[in-house]
């Protein structure tokens, strides 16, 4: 689609942007796999309809207010991409162009007050762990709470999780194979630290040694596909900083936060902090796509047999590819049935803090998630990030399933045998 | 040659009586008020479809929720005269769903519903906004499928697919979107909502659904579509040829063509379009200049006899490399590759135009020859990808819209490539219709008299030009001035033939009431005694028969067994197997919508009929359709004239699809109650064995059924023997059949006999069994259980008895036959129709004479 943008007004990702927008070619093969679409069934909350009004904002033909609200309403999930057979890369588009909108039209004041939230306390664990404790009496008195914010103190756990102690240094048995670092999280260290436990003790058992940085950054990954880009770079810079740099890879085990890395050298076009940013990001890879890369693995075996239902979360599957992977390990396990979730393969509403923002199309997609999982008679769900996990787990319930959703990385590390234990 | 924005401006400037704000709140008040998407915002998206050189911004974009919201928004645009159109998922790729500019967009996508399916009756029924893909999904579980396969299946909706007659890789064999539509419920512009077709695989009565879909919106919009579905296809051979050559692979093409094979698909990809394809979605295809990609499809044991004929074949056309896809995946990669070639192409370059024209099949070497020299003589890359079955090129014309005059260019370049393809005796657009974007060109392969036509019908359904206007016909601008009067008769036509049909024109003006007569095998009683007769039967010869090109031209007198016998000395014939009993003509074989009991695989006379050249009520000689087996351009005219009873129109000279003969055939016939062979039937008909033929006969004393299948001689036994065990061992094999078949399609040996055609649904078959036997008439139950055949002594109930049960038929012989009898009501369509091609009401045929 050709385009008259004016790339001396955009920002240092411009030539990315404008080139998503030229080699969109309008045919409409995002329109089905587009979770919106699907949804509200209008063309101006599709992929194909998105990167037409961006571009005509671009052009300086309509103005960003009237557009944001569509804009707005966009998952991230990637999907198109993936389907895309003009090789459009969406979010080379999507989330610069977020990062300059700051038009707020479109948001009522709960949806902003509720972002402001979110983005003010899910990065920071210690500000986490403390409003879940003071929201605990919101969620007590849920029904009590303003409309406005209930999609955000419906998401607050009953209870939290005990802090699991993690080493500096987590050494296999025998010589290492490899040495990594895990990168901290945020969140995911309040709302389920067990999940790094798993992780270290998986890395162990197949020889390899993790080291695990001091302070619990977050990577700017709910930043950045907010459209906060100035926060993202600042967590983004903070992370750098606590990172080792004699390790083989950084490993992340949340979706959203591994291709928000990948997202970097974007993120930093044009800044001192390219280079450093670029290398990160080449270093930076999937739990499941390190351990299949492994040229080995120790065997892996469930005490009893039990059926499992993989969810492809979207930043896995469309932005960091990672589709065999995971089931190519959880295939391996011993008395583990892998089955498919039929259905139309959309994502499950999460997408970063989505659910928080947009709570009636979230719910819809959970809802219908949920019911496809429910199909396939799993007894219990894997995937690999803690939004969808969350996500997932409110919708279950909601269907009165107790099936309970773990991160794969748990359930390999259930199936470890005992001789195979860290250290 | 204009390019067409030149066309297209014409219109432009014609503004609608209403402005933005009162079309708002006029559409509010119908549909809720959120739906009617108004602001600028909302509004850009929906201004291009699949081809971006066009944009229009609409006044209004309604986001209909259910049929009735379209009823009621169409009478509002009629009723304010407000240009409006219907738009699916906006994927055409000739500008069809471009808005009108100013207009209102009425968004079918969420009319989503697959309303009814019908297994034993191998049918579906769907809301318009229904995805393409879905229908097959949706049918699966009962063995069946959707033909008919655009690329862009997993997102274009039927509605679309009815607009523009779709086609897709699958056409050579199974042919276009309206060959697989049999009924639908529409709204014309002025708000009328009515029924055309139905639920029978048969028809009777011109051919409604067919003049409907390819009318691009301009007659209105289906509301609800009765699909024929088709059994899964019980196995595949899809292989990959690579060639060093495009010329190469076109022979090949022609190589099996000749010999006898009958592939589902056989497509090719030049080097430009292999690698657009390959960075997209890597599927893996050899390095070469051209690849071929052939499936076969039937039973296994079939597939794997033609597939050892394929690759010998392919071996000597010079095929550097053949790949036969060993896997389901690898037949999919295959598939991926091809269908997103055209979205692939977006990788190679920004801009893009793709074209749609068919040639003969013989001159595609030819063809592509001359667009390289085009590409190099403009400097401009030309990527190719195409049916070649079919003819129809897809060239892919590159430019970057940013530089100044480039989209001239290529508009320049992709008119003389549809030039050529006229010049060819080709088709402008096989199959993505004329849309906006080739406006300026359908005068160009319609002229005078039959362009004149074209917009005659249009303005006698829509004189507002409300319905998608600026699609298709250039409504602004008068028809070609070419006067009606000085239509010359075709130069190649013998002078005998030139001379009876000036006869023929004279005594129709000269006359009041005419009624056509061919060789006189329906026995033609004229219900109007005063009518003079028009003697169609010595209209005889054939004009063009290339064997390779899978089409034969010929004088509609001619007669069936004529023609027959010439196709059998070159191995092939008309797959709708029409009875060649009593000097049958062609003509009379199209008027009365007849065919044998062929039709219960590959479609009846309306779907092998591609051109058609007739004497209308007014004496004029008009032509619609084309002599290539793919045509998308102007109202597909052949179609509606089958069944049409002599009351629209006067056959003069035809062309049809033809198709190899299979080399042999074989009969298993199984008696037993009614209700066993019912359910028999229900399963061979959603089954994996590949039926030809499938008759029921309850006239004697024990129900039977006569189950035919075709094929390979030397895999046919052993595919009837595996049929008798699907039948439990039961049933008698007959492998010399012919003369069973023959006796089949001759509809009534006793002349003295009435003989009534009655189109029902296998499903009716007991309740209508039972229901007519107070007629105490010989029932047969012909292709698939679609057909009733009546026949005995006439009766004055026959009429009152198949209204009661919802039922139109043909007298086919009897008292004043030809002529409908039942529950038959003229759709207003048809009346518009009909007051254009016969406004005195000269022609007395067989529908009810005619009151304007």
């Amino acid at each position: 689609m050709h385009h008259s943008i004016d790339l001396t007004e955009l920002p240092a990702a411009g030539p990315e942007m404008a080139e998503a927008v030229s080699n969109c070619v309008h045919c409409g093969f995002c329109l089905p796999v587009c979770p919106t679409y699907s949804v509200l069934g209008e063309e101006m909350d599709s992929p194909r309809g998105r990167i037409f009004l961006m571009k005509e904002v671009l052009e300086g033909h309509l103005d960003q207010g009237s557009v944001q609200p569509y804009v707005d309403r966009c998952l991230g999930c990637m999907a198109c991409v993936t389907a895309c057979p003009s090789g459009v890369e969406y979010g080379e588009l999507l989330f610069p162009y977020r990062a300059e909108d700051h038009s707020q039209e479109g948001s009522s004041h709960w949806q902003r007050l509720r972002r402001r939230l979110a983005l003010s306390v899910l990065p920071f664990p210690q500000r986490l762990r403390l409003a879940l404790r003071l929201g605990r009496w919101t969620r007590f008195a849920h029904r009590l709470a303003p409309a406005g914010l209930q999609p955000l103190t419906r998401m607050i756990p009953e209870q939290l999780p005990p802090r699991v102690p993690q080493p500096v240094v987590a050494s296999p048995a025998g010589k290492p194979v490899a040495r990594v670092a895990l990168l901290p999280g945020c969140a995911q260290s309040v709302l389920a630290p067990q999940i790094h436990a798993d992780t270290v003790r998986l890395l162990t058992a197949n020889g390899v040694e993790v080291v695990r940085p001091q302070s619990d950054v977050c990577c700017g990954s709910l930043d950045l596909h907010a459209g906060e880009a100035e926060a993202a770079r600042t967590h983004a810079r903070h992370l750098l900083a606590a990172l080792p740099t004699d390790v083989d890879a950084v490993i992340t085990n949340a979706a959203g936060c591994g291709s928000g890395i990948h997202e970097y050298p974007l993120l930093f076009k044009g800044t001192d902090d390219e280079e450093a940013m670029s290398d990160l990001a080449r270093r930076s890879v999937d739990i499941c796509s390190f351990l299949a890369r492994l040229p080995s693995l120790t065997p892996m075996r469930l005490p009893r047999p039990l059926r499992v239902a993989y969810h492809d979360a979207c930043h896995l599957q469309h932005a960091l590819k990672v589709v065999s992977e995971p089931r190519m390990l959880l295939g391996q396990v011993e008395n583990l049935e892998l089955v498919e979730i039929g259905g139309d393969g959309f994502c499950c509403g999460s997408a970063g803090i989505y659910n928080i923002d947009h709570p009636e199309t979230a719910d819809r997609l959970g809802a219908a998630k949920a019911a496809a999982v429910e199909d396939t008679g799993a007894a219990c769900l894997a995937t690999g990030n803690i939004g969808c996990l969350n996500q997932l787990q409110l919708h279950l319930a909601g269907r009165g399933l107790d099936i309970p959703v773990r991160h794969t990385v748990s359930v390999l590390a259930d199936a470890l045998l005992p001789s195979n234990g860290p250290a | 040659m204009n390019p067409p924005h030149a066309a297209a401006e014409a219109w432009e400037g014609r503004a609608t009586p209403l402005s933005q704000a009162p079309m708002v709140a006029g559409l509010q008040a119908i549909v809720s008020p959120e739906r009617v998407l108004h602001t600028a915002a909302q509004r850009t998206p929906f201004e291009s479809d699949g081809l971006t050189a066009f944009r229009e911004r609409p006044g209004a974009v309604v986001l209909v929720d259910s049929t009735d919201e379209v009823v009621a928004a169409v009478r509002w645009c009629h009723e304010t005269g407000t240009p409006c159109m219907a738009r699916g998922s906006g994927t055409s790729l000739s500008g069809g769903a471009v808005p009108i500019p100013g207009g209102v967009v009425l968004a079918l996508n969420r009319l989503n519903r697959i309303l009814d399916i019908r297994p034993a009756d191998r049918i579906c029924r769907v809301e318009p906004g229904v995805i393409n893909l879905d229908v097959s999904k949706a049918v699966a579980a009962h063995g069946l499928y959707y033909a008919p396969d655009p690329s862009s299946q997993p997102i274009c909706t039927i509605g679309g697919n009815v607009a523009f007659n779709s086609g897709g890789a699958h056409c050579l064999k199974y042919g276009m979107t309206s060959n697989h539509v049999l009924g639908m419920k529409v709204v014309l512009p002025d708000g009328t909502v009515e029924e055309l077709g139905r639920d029978s695989l048969e028809g009777v009565g011109p051919d409604l659904p067919g003049l409907f879909v390819g009318s691009e919106g301009r007659f209105g919009i289906a509301l609800e579509v009765t699909l024929r579905l088709l059994p899964l296809v019980p196995s595949y051979r899809t292989v990959l040829a690579a060639y060093h050559s495009l010329g190469a692979a076109g022979e090949a093409v022609a190589a099996i063509v000749a010999s006898g094979l009958l592939p589902g698909a056989i497509e090719i990809m030049d080097s430009l379009s292999i690698e657009a394809a390959e960075v997209s979605v890597q599927p893996g295809y050899p390095k070469a200049a051209a690849i071929l990609i052939v499936e076969l499809e039937g039973e296994p044991v079939q597939v794997q006899a033609e597939m050892v004929q394929l690759e010998a074949i392919l071996r000597e056309s010079g095929s550097h490399e053949i790949r036969p896809a060993r896997t389901e995946a690898e037949r999919q990669l295959i598939w991926k590759g091809r269908k997103s070639a055209f979205s692939a192409v977006g990788r190679l370059s920004p801009d893009f135009i793709v074209q749609d024209g068919v040639v003969p099949r013989t001159r595609l070497g030819e063809a592509l020859e001359f667009i390289d020299r085009l590409s190099t003589r403009y400097g401009i890359r030309v990527a190719n990808v195409f049916h070649a079955g079919d003819g129809n090129l897809h060239p892919l014309i590159l430019y970057d819209g940013r530089e100044p005059g480039a989209l001239h260019r290529a508009e320049e370049l992709a008119g003389e490539i549809l030039t050529m393809c006229i010049d060819m005796g080709g088709s402008i657009t096989g199959e993505h219709g004329v849309g906006r974007e080739k406006l300026a060109y359908l005068p160009h392969m319609y002229t005078g008299a039959d362009l004149a036509l074209l917009h005659d019908l249009r303005k006698a359904v829509d004189p507002g030009i409300l319905a998608n206007r600026g699609k298709m016909l250039t409504d602004d601008l008068p028809p070609d001035p070419g006067a009606p009067d000085a239509v010359e008769l075709p130069e190649q036509w013998p002078d005998d033939i030139r001379a009876k049909v000036q006869a023929l024109q004279e005594r129709i003006r000269s006359r009041d009431r005419v009624t056509i007569r061919g060789a006189g095998s329906k026995a033609v009683q004229a219900s109007d005694d005063h009518a003079a007769i028009l003697d169609a039967g010595s209209l005889t010869g054939v004009l063009e028969y290339n064997p390779a090109e899978f089409t034969i031209t010929a004088f509609a007198g001619s007669r069936v067994a004529d023609i027959q016998d010439l196709l059998a000395a070159e191995g092939q014939y008309l797959p709708f197997d029409p009875p060649r009993e009593d000097n049958a003509t062609l003509g009379g074989t199209i008027a009365c919508g007849l065919g044998g009991e062929g039709r219960w695989r590959y479609g009846g006379v309306r779907d092998f009929i591609l051109g058609l050249r007739f004497l209308d009520g007014r004496g004029e000689l008009l032509y619609s359709g084309s002599r290539v087996v793919k045509n998308a351009a102007g109202f597909d005219l052949p179609k509606l004239m089958a069944g049409s009873l002599g009351s629209l129109a006067l056959m003069v000279e035809a062309t049809f699809k033809v198709f190899p003969h299979p080399e042999a055939s074989g009969t298993v016939s199984v008696s037993g109650p009614l209700s066993d062979l019912l359910d028999t039937m229900a399963a061979l008909s959603c089954g994996r064995h590949e039926i030809a033929s499938l008759v029921l006969e309850t006239a004697g004393t024990e129900p039977v059924l006569h189950i035919r299948q075709t094929g390979r001689a030397d895999q046919l036994p052993a595919r009837l023997a595996d049929l008798q065990h699907t039948l439990g061992g039961s049933g008698t094999l007959l492998m010399e059949d012919q003369a069973l078949w023959s006796g089949m399609s001759e509809w009534s040996r006793d002349r003295s006999e009435t003989v009534l055609r009655v189109p029902v649904c296998p499903s009716r078959i007991q309740e209508l069994a039972q229901g007519l036997a107070p007629l105490d008439m010989g029932m047969r139950w012909g292709s698939g259980g679609n057909l009733l055949w009546l026949s005995g002594a006439w009766q004055d109930r026959i009429e009152p008895l198949l209204a009661q049960f919802g039922l139109t038929g043909v007298v086919l012989r009897g008292p004043r036959a030809p002529r409908l009898v039942g529950s038959w009501r003229e759709p207003r369509l048809l009346n518009r129709v009909r007051s254009v091609l016969d406004p005195k009401g000269k022609l007395v045929g067989g529908l009810p004479n005619r009151k304007d």
